[in-house]
């Protein structure tokens, strides 16, 4: 392969791996936590792209200045409406059946996938450039629009990592990943961190559909991808662990950017066969801890 | 007798019998929405073989539906072959998948479980897309012949494998090798201090189970008379487990009305509005808080309230 070819599908893949990250941290952050599969975490994703795209581009036009008010547009209606739902709809449900949430989280899909419909039409909303310029390489070109979702990936990495050793509430939300009875009787208020976990969760998800929007188009059911894979990531680091999430993404998408080129009968499979023989011979992936049922 | 006073019997003939009748009173549109609505209660008893007497949840069935459609349209439409060597086409490929995915995947059970199938199915898909010779990739297989060709006679052929097949889940379920799944269930260890040897019985209950499914598939193929690979997606596994839990996993007879109902709900949604999706969502989301155990729930609650206040 072209050397020049090979640098800039290596940048390709860092810029995919960042936004599997950012969805996948926060899926998996919700899993760890409350022990809930958000099933609609990918139309959360799409979600957050449409608002970035209504920000930047409807609204204020494009600059690295809207961009990040869009971005923070994003997170903010997301994690907003992740509340609702925490609050609202799943918390009746803590007590049921766990597959009463599966099935209410999927309900969402429909109904989020529909509401992005009403408001913004059912035709894919594309940014008319990728915002910033582009590094030359060869015949090719590397927006540094991808360098930049690097270091905001890397970024929010850090401030989940700070979050959750450093501070009051992340070391109370990982008691509760640890044990919920335990925690509630030690008086730590897990009503109130289950809407936060949520929240932050689904803000997650919310960046990450601002961050991918520019270069991934949005489009209604552009969560249905996103989720699957995010699985596989999870899976692959290990479910609650950021730093699994971490490593997750860098092995998908890499697999996935480089079989494309390499071997395209292979470009999702793979993915695939990885998430298989690792949940066949370490389930608890790379670097999660055991899974245990909520009680 | 003891079968005379099994509820869940009465309730699948009376259901039976009305599916018998009511295509007479049908368009033609209707009958065949009807048909797709038996192969989904079909597959949704099916997959309650596994997710309501054995206790595993499977997150990617999709893959059995679509290995008896595939295999059924790659028979008669790529390679030329007659129906019955394609039948078995379908069957041979569907026992293969679900052997291997199966054996690899109850190394595990619960999420763990879940998200293997998940993995294989999602492996499945992919190789659907990519492999266009075979598959047509993502624009399917179309043209797919269909026996009989007018569509109430094709419900009736439908009709009939279907109800054989649901009563056939109805009996298997009570046999002793039905027991076996259900003492799985409650209690693997017990049932492996017994002398069982549970992971084989799960995985006779996963191979059962996506033969059900796999019939559905075969029998979906030639009435759409063409398939496209989102019946491999992980949509279309995840609408399996929600038809069979809003129907009542309890039993055969809800996780098959589950079948019946989503398509219900699903076709009107789509003839009072363009947002069928929302409306569709919001039903399901208002059945998750009105009826936590399914349409079956709601008859218990009924049976229950009218003996009490006898």
């Amino acid at each position: 392969m072209d050397i020049n070819l090979f640098i800039v599908q290596f940048f390709n893949a860092l810029f995919f791996a960042s936004i599997l990250f950012l969805i996948s941290s926060g899926l998996s952050l919700i899993y760890g936590i409350m022990k809930i599969l958000n099933l609609a975490h990918g139309a959360l994703y799409m979600l957050g792209a449409y608002v970035t795209f209504t920000v930047a581009i409807l609204w204020l036009g494009m600059s690295w200045y809207s961009m990040l008010l869009a971005y923070l547009a994003s997170i903010l209606v997301v994690a907003g409406l992740g509340i609702f739902i925490e609050r609202v709809l799943l918390k009746p449900l803590y007590n049921k059946p766990q597959d009463l949430q599966l099935l209410l989280t999927f309900a969402l899909i429909f109904i989020l996938d529909d509401i992005v419909k009403m408001i913004w039409g059912a035709q894919y909303r594309a940014f008319p450039k990728i915002p910033g310029w582009s590094i030359p390489v060869g015949d090719y070109q590397i927006p540094i629009y991808f360098i930049l979702t690097v270091f905001i990936a890397i970024g929010v990495g850090l401030f989940l990592h700070w979050f959750f050793t450093r501070t009051t509430y992340g070391k109370m939300v990982r008691a509760i990943s640890y044990s919920l009875e335990t925690s509630s009787i030690l008086g730590i208020n897990t009503d109130r961190l289950f809407a936060l976990s949520f929240a932050l969760g689904a803000g997650l998800a919310g960046l990450a559909g601002g961050v991918a929007v520019p270069l991934y188009t949005a489009s209604p059911g552009m969560g249905g991808d996103a989720i699957v894979l995010s699985f596989a990531v999870i899976v692959i680091g290990g479910m609650g662990s950021i730093l699994g999430a971490f490593v997750g993404s860098l092995i998908v998408g890499f697999s996935r950017v480089f079989m494309a080129i390499l071997f395209p009968v292979f470009e999702i499979a793979l993915i695939y066969v990885i998430m298989a023989v690792i949940l066949m011979f370490r389930p608890t992936g790379l670097f999660g801890m055991e899974m245990r049922e909520r009680r | 007798m003891k079968i005379l006073r099994d509820n869940e019997l009465y309730s699948l003939v009376v259901l039976l019998m009305f599916l018998a009748v009511i295509p007479q009173f049908l368009s033609t549109y209707n009958v065949r929405l009807l048909s797709v609505g038996l192969l989904y209660g079909l597959a949704a008893v099916g997959f309650n073989i596994l997710y309501g007497y054995t206790g595993l949840i499977s997150f990617g069935h999709a893959m059995f539906w679509s290995a008896g459609a595939y295999g059924l349209a790659i028979g008669l439409v790529k390679l030329n072959l007659d129906p019955v060597l394609s039948i078995l086409l379908a069957f041979t490929l569907t026992f293969i998948i679900a052997v291997v995915t199966g054996y690899l995947s109850l190394k595990h059970t619960e999420i763990y479980f879940a998200m293997l199938t998940l993995a294989f199915a999602q492996l499945i898909y992919a190789l659907i897309i990519k492999l266009r010779d075979i598959t047509g990739g993502d624009e399917g297989i179309y043209g797919i012949p269909r026996f009989p060709p007018d569509i109430e006679q094709y419900y009736y052929l439908v009709y009939m494998i279907v109800a054989l097949l649901v009563l056939l889940a109805w009996w298997i379920v009570r046999t002793p090798l039905g027991l076996g799944f259900q003492a799985v269930r409650d209690n693997p260890y017990r049932a492996e201090a017994l002398g069982m040897d549970v992971r084989r019985v799960r995985l006779i209950s996963f191979v059962l189970s996506a033969f059900y499914l796999s019939v559905a598939g075969i029998l979906y193929a030639p009435l759409n008379r063409a398939i496209t690979p989102d019946i491999a997606f992980w949509t279309f596994s995840a609408i399996i487990v929600i038809m069979t839990i809003i129907g009542g996993s309890k039993n055969m007879f809800g996780a098959f009305i589950g079948g019946l109902i989503f398509i219900y709900i699903n076709t009107q949604a789509m003839n009072l509005t363009e947002f069928w999706q929302l409306t569709l969502g919001i039903i399901l989301a208002l059945l998750v808080y009105l009826a936590p155990y399914g349409v079956v729930g709601i008859f218990d609650r009924v049976v229950e309230y009218v003996r009490g206040r006898r």
